[in-house]
């Protein structure tokens, strides 16, 4: 919302800043709340971030100085030296993009079964998949890779992905079956009075107005998974080492502030391109339609 | 399937079957991951070996109950989670009504604020707020700018777990409010307006009770994520007292006692089963409800 | 266009992991949970040094710190391997307690090691207190550090006695972590058991549990507790070595406990101020610690893993841990240069009380979160 939309009327000839003033009122007036909630969510949200995303470019910084008395590069070179964090890195990507596909594949038949069809225990099935998020994560792993070694699963990319498979279902059948519910039917009817096959249907009425609330799903489950750490920790090593397991070594006892800071700011790279694609579902008000609300 | 069967019900019958066959799959995974681990869990918990045989018990809860640490762990574990959604629902409340009913830019910079939490891992937030709100750190700096020197730094204390849960929480909860206030029509709210209703009418007589069914979401899927949580209280919260998360690894991995581990894990599973019970109960007859009207 | 940009990228680091080639090299699996001093040693220096000499192997660091049980997480799972028979993955803990469970000691989870199996071990110092399963491969010790700027050297405490008085003296000065989350803070919480006992270290016999002793340490909650409203924020303690540095660091207190080869280090790094210096306490110092390595016994490359171990105790790489992470040596001073021994002696004394941890170890941090850090009396 810029000052210049709403200074409609020219500045009158007491000068430039009674009419920045002017208009900068009537926003307060119109968008009062709005501002207030802007400004404090920038300081609450964006406040604790500010350090890190400095540290990640200072070379000295002391108290009592707001930013750092010497900006530089030299830490970013320090850190990727690191060959763990260069193999790390991409290898949790498509980690992620995995798991997420596997889920999809797995989970997204069964949230179209949930929501359009009718079968004993249906209700029950679909709210028992909350457990998973009910139980408590630490002594679950353990137990689970109890398990995984009589499979002879641990250290093992499926081990892996199964794990963090189980931490992706709720999102993934959640929101499509809610979706799947919310399409308008008589579309559908329609289209099939007319002739069209059960799977035309499906691909060219269903899926496009469910598309927004899947994308949701898979963006999600993407985020989730890329910095989901104890599971992977527990079940993946010592072969597969995923960058949020590195990521707590480094973060949790570095001495250097500048590594952790670095290292935070990669690993946003991937969920801020992310941001970037969820803008037009944000924008279409999608994002929020799926939660089985 | 067989010639047997009645015609009438064959074609609901293999239905049935094909939905089940959907289902099959994550169900199995949550099954074989979730399920039957913590049933082992439990198992374990509830028995005691009596002369090398195995025999029913519930002395591991009575040990717990009576242990003034483990109690004071747990109390604390349900105060932090009870303020933490007080603080969680009074910020998204009027953040929620507003991205509702606003359009603009304006809006959608708010919007996109306060979903950012959801591209922050834990383990990255944790190490930005020891940076921001510990002694000297950014806010404590900011203060001293603008003259205010007797700032008490949350870090290491109850205040900070809070700061740090509720900084988490807040996109689930804004997109889930939101999305279940754009079911309210703007039509309904009109028409109150014009027999007219002010705006606390229109909240408390219609906004409301058409949101009853997220606020409960809400209400039940953060109570599970706060009362389980970990890195947060393990890095930002104080030595003692511990939320279950903390105490369980402590437990384990620190006090060489599993076993008792495995009793704490199994009450914070009862305890976010309860939750998750009266979310399910809820949600079930609303469903039959609406399907009855 | 921009989801086509992601696809490609995504393709390229598929075949970037792909490509990743076969190793004909036996891996020898390396845990460790100790801090990035450490582990940038091993990276930078041990396994490079090691590789060179020992071409037939390929060292693969995994670093565990920080997520959850760190070490003793992966021995648990080496454990559960080993009752099903399959391959634990691990061939050699960068430190372990070896008698830390008594499921370990059970069921001889740990390899115990002769002189035949790593000639080296000869020149070990008996000081180290070594269980047969454990080599202790190097050493460092607990010093107060502090800000010289806000202490005069005339006031920095020599006895224990003095530091819990200077405590006491200056509320909100002093600060040391949670004794389960790094030894500096745990050498803090050992010493005050010292004090209560007699300041005889050597009434702790590693792998025993002595009840009358144990019974003894409420005495050092007492001494503990006393000043727990005098540290930093009323009672706060950071659940690491590494936030315990930055607190002095940052100046929001002026005296902490701190390993000597992580003080050393951060201040050569600039991390701590110019004006940080280290004193030891003269009536008893606080503890050092030795690393001890451990192979498990089901370890599938144990060749590997004890060549590991000799060349650890090597004269050469004992040097390195004294000049790179400031550490000092398992072997006797002699075996390194002379001139480095004049160097370091004015910071290490002879006298090194070692922590037996075990029953005693977990006693002392249970004992610790349930009378010290909080103000709830168990006997209620």
């Amino acid at each position: 919302m810029s000052a210049q939309q709403l200074a409609v009327p020219p500045p009158p000839i007491d000068g430039f800043w009674s009419g920045t003033r002017r208009s900068f009122q009537t926003m307060i007036r119109r968008n009062g709340f709005g501002l207030i909630a802007l400004v404090l969510l920038a300081l609450v949200i964006l406040g604790p971030l500010y350090s890190v995303v400095l540290w990640a470019f200072a070379e000295r910084w002391q108290y009592p100085s707001l930013i750092p008395q010497v900006f530089g590069l030299s830490f970013w070179e320090r850190t990727f030296a690191r060959a763990d964090i260069a193999e790390a890195l991409p290898f949790s990507i498509v980690l992620a993009a995995t798991v997420t596909l596997i889920s999809a594949v797995i989970c997204l038949p069964a949230s179209y079964a949930f929501a359009r069809m009718k079968f004993r225990g249906r209700q029950l099935l679909l709210l028992s998949f909350l457990a998973t998020n009910a139980f408590p994560r630490f002594g679950l792993y353990i137990s689970i890779a109890v398990i995984f070694f009589r499979l002879n699963l641990i250290g093992t990319l499926p081990g892996v992905i199964l794990i963090q498979l189980v931490n992706t279902l709720l999102l993934m059948i959640w929101i499509p079956t809610a979706a799947f519910q919310g399409v308008d039917r008589s579309l559908e009817e329609a289209a099939l009075d007319v002739g069209a096959s059960p799977l035309r249907v499906f691909v060219q009425i269903t899926l496009p107005m469910v598309m927004p609330a899947l994308s949701a799903a898979l963006l999600l489950t993407f985020v989730n998974t890329f910095y989901e750490a104890q599971g992977a920790l527990v079940v993946g090593l010592p072969r597969i080492v995923t960058m949020p397991v590195l990521m707590y070594s480094l973060i949790n006892s570095q001495l250097i502030v500048q590594y952790g800071a670095i290292v935070s700011l990669v690993l946003w790279a991937p969920s801020l391109i992310l941001l970037i694609l969820a803008q037009r579902l944000l924008r279409g008000g999608y994002l929020t339609a799926g939660f089985g609300v | 399937m067989t010639a047997a069967a009645p015609p009438q019900s064959s074609p609901s019958w293999r239905k049935g079957i094909i939905a089940y066959l959907m289902v099959a799959p994550p169900l199995l995974l949550m099954i074989l991951l979730i399920f039957i681990p913590a049933l082992q869990s439990t198992a374990r918990t509830l028995t005691i070996d009596v002369n090398g045989e195995p025999g029913f018990s519930i002395s591991r809860y009575t040990a717990f109950f009576q242990d003034p640490i483990s109690v004071s762990n747990l109390f604390f574990t349900f105060q932090v989670t009870l303020i933490t959604l007080a603080a969680i629902f009074i910020l998204c409340f009027p953040l929620a009504i507003y991205l509702r009913f606003a359009t603009g830019k304006l809006a959608g910079a708010v919007q996109v604020l306060a979903l950012f939490p959801l591209f922050v891992p834990g383990i990255i937030l944790a190490y930005a707020l020891i940076r921001f709100l510990g002694t000297r750190g950014t806010l404590d700096n900011v203060l001293s700018i603008v003259g205010f020197t007797g700032y008490r730094t949350p870090y290491l204390k109850p205040d900070a777990i809070i700061f740090g849960l509720v900084w988490e929480s807040i996109p689930f909860t804004v997109l889930v409010l939101t999305a279940g206030l754009r079911q309210i029509s703007d039509s309904l709210i009109e028409s109150a307006r014009d027999v007219g209703a002010n705006s606390w009418q229109i909240f408390w007589r219609i906004i409301l009770p058409q949101i009853a069914r997220p606020v409960l979401i809400v209400f039940s899927l953060n109570f599970l994520g706060i009362f389980g949580s970990y890195t947060i209280p393990y890095l930002l919260g104080p030595a003692a007292p511990q939320m279950m998360g903390v105490f369980m690894q402590q437990t384990f991995g620190q006090y060489r006692r599993p076993d008792d581990a495995e009793t704490q894990a199994v009450i914070t599973f009862i305890i976010c089963a309860f939750i998750g019970f009266l979310y399910v109960r809820t949600v079930a007859t609303q469903r039959k409800r609406e399907e009855s009207e | 266009m921009k989801l086509r940009l992601i696809l490609l990228v995504v393709c390229i680091a598929l075949l970037g992991a792909l490509s990743v080639s076969a190793q004909d090299r036996t891996p020898i699996y390396v845990y460790t949970d100790s801090d990035t001093n450490i582990s940038d040693f091993w990276t930078n220096t041990i396994i490079p040094a090691f590789e060179a000499e020992f071409p037939q192997y390929e060292v693969i660091l995994t670093i565990v710190r920080g997520v959850g049980g760190g070490n003793a997480d992966i021995a648990n799972r080496a454990l559960a391997a080993m009752t099903t028979g399959d391959d634990p993955q691990v061939d050699f803990f960068e430190t372990m307690n070896t008698d830390a469970q008594q499921e370990w000691v059970d069921a001889e989870l740990f390899l115990a090691v002769t002189e035949e199996m790593v000639p080296n071990l000869a020149n070990v110092i008996p000081a180290t207190n070594r269980l047969p399963q454990e080599m202790p491969y190097r050493g460092s010790q607990v010093l107060l550090a502090y800000n010289s700027d806000n202490v005069a050297a005339e006031d920095v405490p020599t006895t224990y006695a003095g530091l819990l008085e200077w405590i006491k003296n200056n509320p909100g000065q002093f600060v040391y972590n949670r004794p389960d989350k790094g030894g500096s803070g745990a050498a803090m919480v050992t010493r005050a058991i010292f004090e209560v006992t007699g300041q005889d270290p050597s009434k702790f016999v590693p792998g025993e549990s002595d009840e009358a002793l144990i019974a003894e340490f409420s005495k050092a909650w007492e001494l503990l507790g006393s000043v727990h409203d005098s540290i930093y924020e009323n009672g706060a303690y950071p659940a690491g070595n590494t936030p315990v540095l930055e607190l002095l660091a940052n100046g929001s207190v002026s005296m902490i406990t701190a390993w000597s080869d992580q003080g050393l280090q951060a201040y050569n790094l600039g991390v701590l101020p110019e004006t940080t210096r280290f004193a030891q306490l003269q009536d008893l110092p606080f503890t050092g610690g030795y690393a001890f390595s451990a192979i498990p016994s089901n370890s599938t490359n144990q060749e590997g893993a004890l060549a590991l171990a000799n060349f650890l105790l090597s004269a050469e790489m004992q040097q390195a841990i004294v000049e790179t992470i400031g550490g000092f040596p398992s072997v006797s001073w002699e075996m390194l240069p002379a001139e480095l021994q004049s160097q370091y002696t004015s910071v290490i004394t002879d006298t090194v009380p070692t922590w037996p941890g075990g029953a005693y170890g977990a006693a002392m941090v249970e004992g610790w979160y349930n009378n010290v850090a909080t103000n709830i009396d168990p006997s209620s």
